[in-house]
């Protein structure tokens, strides 16, 4: 092999343009610009979170504590650090008070603050003005600011009042930026800002409620050194510590992971524009046997050929991938200068590297794993063939060192996806479908040929025509089947997925889950609540001890040491609700262990979710620890219990025997079904009689969370359209391939008489079948994955839907039905004596 | 040394009806610097046995001795290295590369070869079959004629020691052809290389000191000709 002079010859090869090579050249950009857009969207995203980490956060480190303030001694020593700010969040009512009297009313978001927050960046508020100024207090009034969604809710507007526990609030400003949002989790209702003595004068604050601390700390040492001395300074404390370099990791987590979808979805339209390039590159080779084998005849190595043609496919496939990475690394700035104000992360607009090395690499690595096993057939071309066709037949799949080449550059492609995966196994299963997809449509084009071939002959000629061009030496059957076929059983299996998950939470869900959830119930409440509750036609009530806490080791190993897997660190990282329980609470399904005697009144006990258990690899006796309002409580597990999360009703992980616990400082949570007809009723009631109660209408967080899906499924269906392009460009390809045998074919047929009519119905039976086919099995596929999924991850019952059904099958039949004929219309056009009088 | 020596060469191919012997048990020797014509009907091997003796196609039996090497034993790359130093063809079709230019053509097999001055001396040959104001004219930009002298100066670029030609007028009208085959026996003349012409013109076959007739694989007739 001698590299230069292969370039040489190879850069003399080129001058011959790219006919022939459109369609790989379109698939290779198109697939390099969906993942380098992909990772410079995300990295401008994570890279603006990271450069705003202590907006987002409200300071350089945030301690939080649920149920309680700092102790005295806590609070000197986190202003030993720095500036301490502190921030207090809840759920609560918010009532409009209209002619004297509480009218409409609304779950809000509560955050109450000092006078200096935020320690970075700034809140937006309509009037501009401080946010101090605007949250003053008098003798009878305070002010709040509120979103404008509570305005619209409420029907009221600025300078209204609004009453919340026992205060009445004058909204004096209109909340439109929020600095620390992001790193506040999900919001069940609009958000409401006040002072912190504003809320004092509630009467919500008591010892149990669900109330969240946060203590904002703006330092000049490093967040890591004050991890360690707060480890060491409080080792009980229950502290929750985010840093300014993990502000919002939520949020982070999510885009890191659409981000990975999203380039497995652009490595699949690799993939399915892969399909095209083997084929084009096999078809451009073709073309040139002659010229190969007079290379050879003249004294050209094999080597020396493969180089030559290697050299030529890459330079066309780094050109492609050149113009990929302009258009993806342009993607950002297409984002910023369509939607600008309207992204919800701080996002810093540049030119990311890092994903356009990425993206380079899968396209030039995918693109020598599809080109490398027809360049490596083409390197076997007899030089005799230049005086006939018929010479001894050649190696078919080339030699085993190039195979193993192809081979190395997809095992790059796989491996650099797992690497750069947050979620390797996730990745690997999506990689292993597609892999299994691709090698699955190969096999059924060809047996689908082979049947075809084996069919009896049939008398409607038609017919009879359109299956000989289906299995005809050169036929686009193959290409079109498993490119088209990959992208349509993405498309179904994505569509598939959506339909059984929106139904659950559409439909199924309101089956299962309370009409409501009151939250913060005070322990003098509860015979009124419950007396308020059965004066209505209500159902499944429950009402259970709720108090938060956090699970801070395992068998005494510290939980963020302790090995655990994957899919059970959510469990620590935040805190948990608990309950407590003298019987097993009603439904309850204990999987292991027993439950403890009714009048038990010895050590802590516990009752934990057995899958989490797994997870955590913990069995019977062993311990938890949990830090409770400060303290730290240690119990043995006595059972394992199977939960149930998906049907929306009260679930905790951690049941404990009383006690103990039933000491501590805590309220009560409680669901209830009541008719829709009654619906209204329950709510004006318990929200008249209890305006400490949070009450959470089920309907309104399905809604929300229904709106969340709709938005993420649309824009995973969007994504899942570069692959389905990808495909439409091999079909368009493998089409415009055999145009000339097209145009032969018409000719000929209509000088043997054949109407323009019957050589349309013909081509439109040929392309309809194949797209029919195609889309059945595409359909098979996409059904298969999809049941996988919901199945295995997220263990629901799958549901089929007609609709994607009509979608994968009509619209794989449409499109090449359409592409075919676009094609085929040229040569119907076509006048047979000007073909027959050309050379 | 006999510049081609052919022992018992038997050539059978497979295709879809079954095998078809091309070349029967056929022997055969060419002295050094002999110009050899090979005349016989469509079918009768005539293009297999320059295939045989150029390295292109190995035989299925028999062995074949050119330029003192036996070549039945040699491998794919290393037939590729032997032709490039030992032989050069002309092609009825010309088959010259059609991205590259006539000059261009003519210095591939040179710079497959390492040499230095490879443009040098293509323009040199192009120059001796006339056609040193083509010299960046692409293939498609040539006649019928002035390919085939493009395709001549490409084969005997390398000073080859035995140039083959296969039909090298055959895609040519009578005026173009004979100037062409006048150039092939200059060039002969004057280095001396061993010529192995595949033609049907007996006329052209009578150019050659040596004619042999061959019919179903087997040389039936090998005579001196009368010039």
């Amino acid at each position: 092999m001698n590299l230069p002079l292969s370039w040489r010859f190879a850069r003399r090869e080129l001058r011959g343009g790219l006919s022939g090579f459109r369609i790989f050249f379109a698939c290779l950009v198109l697939g390099v610009a969906a993942i380098a857009g992909v990772g410079s969207l995300a990295d401008a995203m994570l890279g603006g979170m990271a450069s705003q980490g202590r907006v987002l956060l409200g300071g350089d480190v945030a301690v939080g504590l649920v149920h309680r303030e700092t102790t005295p001694r806590e609070q000197a020593w986190l202003e030993q650090h720095g500036r301490v700010s502190e921030v207090i969040s809840m759920r609560g009512m918010a009532y409009a008070i209209k002619h004297g009297a509480e009218a409409e009313r609304q779950l809000i978001e509560l955050k109450a603050v000092d006078g200096l927050y935020p320690l970075y960046g700034h809140v937006g508020l309509t009037p501009s003005g401080t946010l101090s100024s605007a949250l003053t207090c008098d003798a009878r009034q305070c002010g709040a600011a509120a979103e404008q969604t509570l305005l619209d809710h409420l029907h009221i507007g600025l300078g209204s009042v609004l009453r919340i526990g026992t205060q009445d609030f004058r909204i004096t400003a209109i909340l439109t930026d929020e600095p620390d949002r992001l790193s506040g989790g999900f919001s069940l209702g609009p958000h409401v800002i006040v002072s912190d003595a504003g809320l004092k004068r509630t009467g919500l604050v008591t010892l149990g409620s669900l109330i969240e601390y946060s203590y904002r700390v703006a330092m000049p040492s490093s967040p890591e050194a004050f991890r360690h001395d707060a480890r060491k300074a409080f080792p009980d404390g229950g502290w929750a510590i985010g840093d300014r370099n993990h502000a919002a990791p939520g949020t982070q987590r999510f885009i890191r992971m659409v981000t990975m979808f999203l380039t497995l979805v652009g490595l699949t339209a690799l993939a399915v524009g892969g399909v095209g390039a083997g084929q084009a590159v096999g078809a451009f080779l073709d073309r040139k046997r002659a010229e190969i084998a007079t290379f050879k005849a003249m004294g050209a190595e094999g080597g020396t050929i493969f180089l030559m043609f290697f050299l030529q496919v890459m330079a066309i496939a780094l050109a492609a991938v050149v113009i990929g990475l302009i258009a993806g690394a342009a993607l950002p700035f297409a984002v910023q200068a369509a939607y600008g104000a309207d992204i919800p992360t701080p996002t810093k607009f540049a030119i990311y590297p890092g994903p356009l090395w990425l993206a380079a690499a899968f396209g030039l690595c995918s693109a020598a794993a599809f080109a490398i096993p027809p360049l490596a057939r083409a390197r076997e071309v007899a030089p005799a063939m230049l005086f006939r066709d018929v010479v001894a037949p050649v190696n078919a799949r080339g030699r085993l060192p190039y195979l193993l080449m192809a081979g190395g550059a997809g095992a790059i492609v796989v491996a650099l996806a797992l690497i750069v995966a947050p979620s390797p196994l996730f990745a690997a299963y999506f990689i292993a479908g597609v892999a299994g997809g691709l090698v699955a449509l190969t096999l059924f084009a060809q047996l689908f040929r082979f049947v075809l071939r084996r069919l009896p002959r049939t008398r409607i000629p038609t017919l009879r025509l359109a299956l000989a061009n289906l299995t005809r030496p050169g036929a686009a059957t193959s290409s079109v089947v498993v490119a088209l076929g990959l992208g349509l059983t993405l498309l179904s299996a994505v569509m598939l997925l959506d339909h059984t998950i929106a139904v659950q939470v559409k439909d199924d869900l309101p089956g299962t889950a309370p009409t409501f959830f009151f939250v913060d119930i005070q322990p003098d409440q509860t015979d009124e609540f419950d007396r308020t509750v059965h004066g209505f036609h209500s159902s499944e009530y429950r009402r259970s001890p709720m108090i938060r806490g956090r699970i801070t080791a395992l068998n005494n190993v510290p939980a963020r040491l302790a090995k655990v897997d994957e899919g059970a660190r959510w469990a620590l990282s935040g805190d948990r609700g608990i309950t407590y329980a003298a019987t097993p609470p009603e439904g309850t399904e204990i999987t292991e262990g027993k439950w403890w005697a009714g009048n038990y009144n010895g050590p802590t006990l516990i009752s934990f979710d057995g899958e989490l258990a797994q997870g955590m690899h913990l069995k019977l006796g062993d311990t938890i620890t949990l830090n409770v309002l400060g303290r730290e409580i240690t119990g043995a597990i006595a059972n394992f219990r199977h939960v149930d999360f998906s049907n929306g009703r009260q679930n905790f992980v951690l049941v404990l025997s009383p006690g103990l616990i039933d000491h501590a400082p805590h309220d009560f949570l409680a669901s209830v079904r009541v008719p829709p007809a009654e619906e209204e009723a329950m709510y004006r009631a318990v929200t008249d009689r209890f305006p400490n109660v949070s009450t959470v209408r089920v309907k309104d967080a399905i809604a929300q969370v229904n709106g969340l899906l709709q938005e993420l499924s649309d824009g995973v269906r969007g994504a899942s359209l570069v692959t389905i392009l990808a495909g439409l460009f091999v079909l368009a390809g493998a089409i415009a391939a055999g145009q000339r045998a097209r145009l032969y074919d018409s000719t000929v047929l209509k000088v043997l008489g054949a109407t323009r009519a019957r050589i349309a119905a013909v081509y439109a039976l040929e392309y309809g079948l194949i797209g029919f086919v195609t889309g059945i099995l595409a359909l098979g596929a996409g059904t298969l994955a999809a049941w996988a999924v919901t199945h295995y991850v997220f263990g629901v019952k799958f549901l089929f839907d007609a609709g994607t059904a009509l979608i994968t099958v009509g619209g794989g039949a449409f499109a090449t039905l359409v592409f075919g004929l676009v094609a085929a219309w040229a040569a119907l056009s076509a006048r047979p004596a000007r073909l027959l009088r050309a050379p | 040394m006999p510049a081609i020596q052919l022992e018992n060469i038997s050539l059978t191919l497979t295709s879809a009806a079954g095998p078809v012997a091309i070349l029967r048990d056929l022997s055969l020797t060419v002295e050094d610097g002999e110009a050899v014509a090979l005349l016989g009907p469509s079918g009768s091997g005539k293009s297999s046995l320059l295939m045989v003796a150029a390295s292109l196609e190995a035989p299925t039996s028999g062995r074949a001795i050119v330029a003192g090497q036996d070549i039945t034993r040699l491998g794919e790359d290393a037939l590729a290295r032997f032709r490039r130093e030992h032989i050069g063809i002309v092609f009825q079709s010309f088959h010259l590369i059609p991205t590259m230019t006539a000059l261009e053509n003519v210095a591939v097999p040179l710079e497959l070869a390492g040499t230095p001055d490879a443009f040098a001396r293509a323009k040199a040959e192009l120059e001796t079959v006339g056609l040193g104001a083509r010299l960046e004219h692409y293939p498609g930009q040539l006649s019928g004629g002035e390919q085939q002298r493009v395709a001549l100066a490409r084969a005997i670029a390398t000073r080859p020691k035995v140039l083959f030609a296969d039909e090298p007028t055959g895609n040519l009208d009578g005026a173009t052809g004979a100037g062409v085959a006048d150039l092939i026996f200059a060039l002969h003349a004057r280095s001396r290389t061993t010529l192995f012409l595949v033609t049907h013109e007996e006329a052209l076959a009578r150019r050659c000191s040596r004619i042999l007739r061959l019919k179903d694989g087997r040389i039936v007739a090998d005579e001196k000709a009368a010039s």
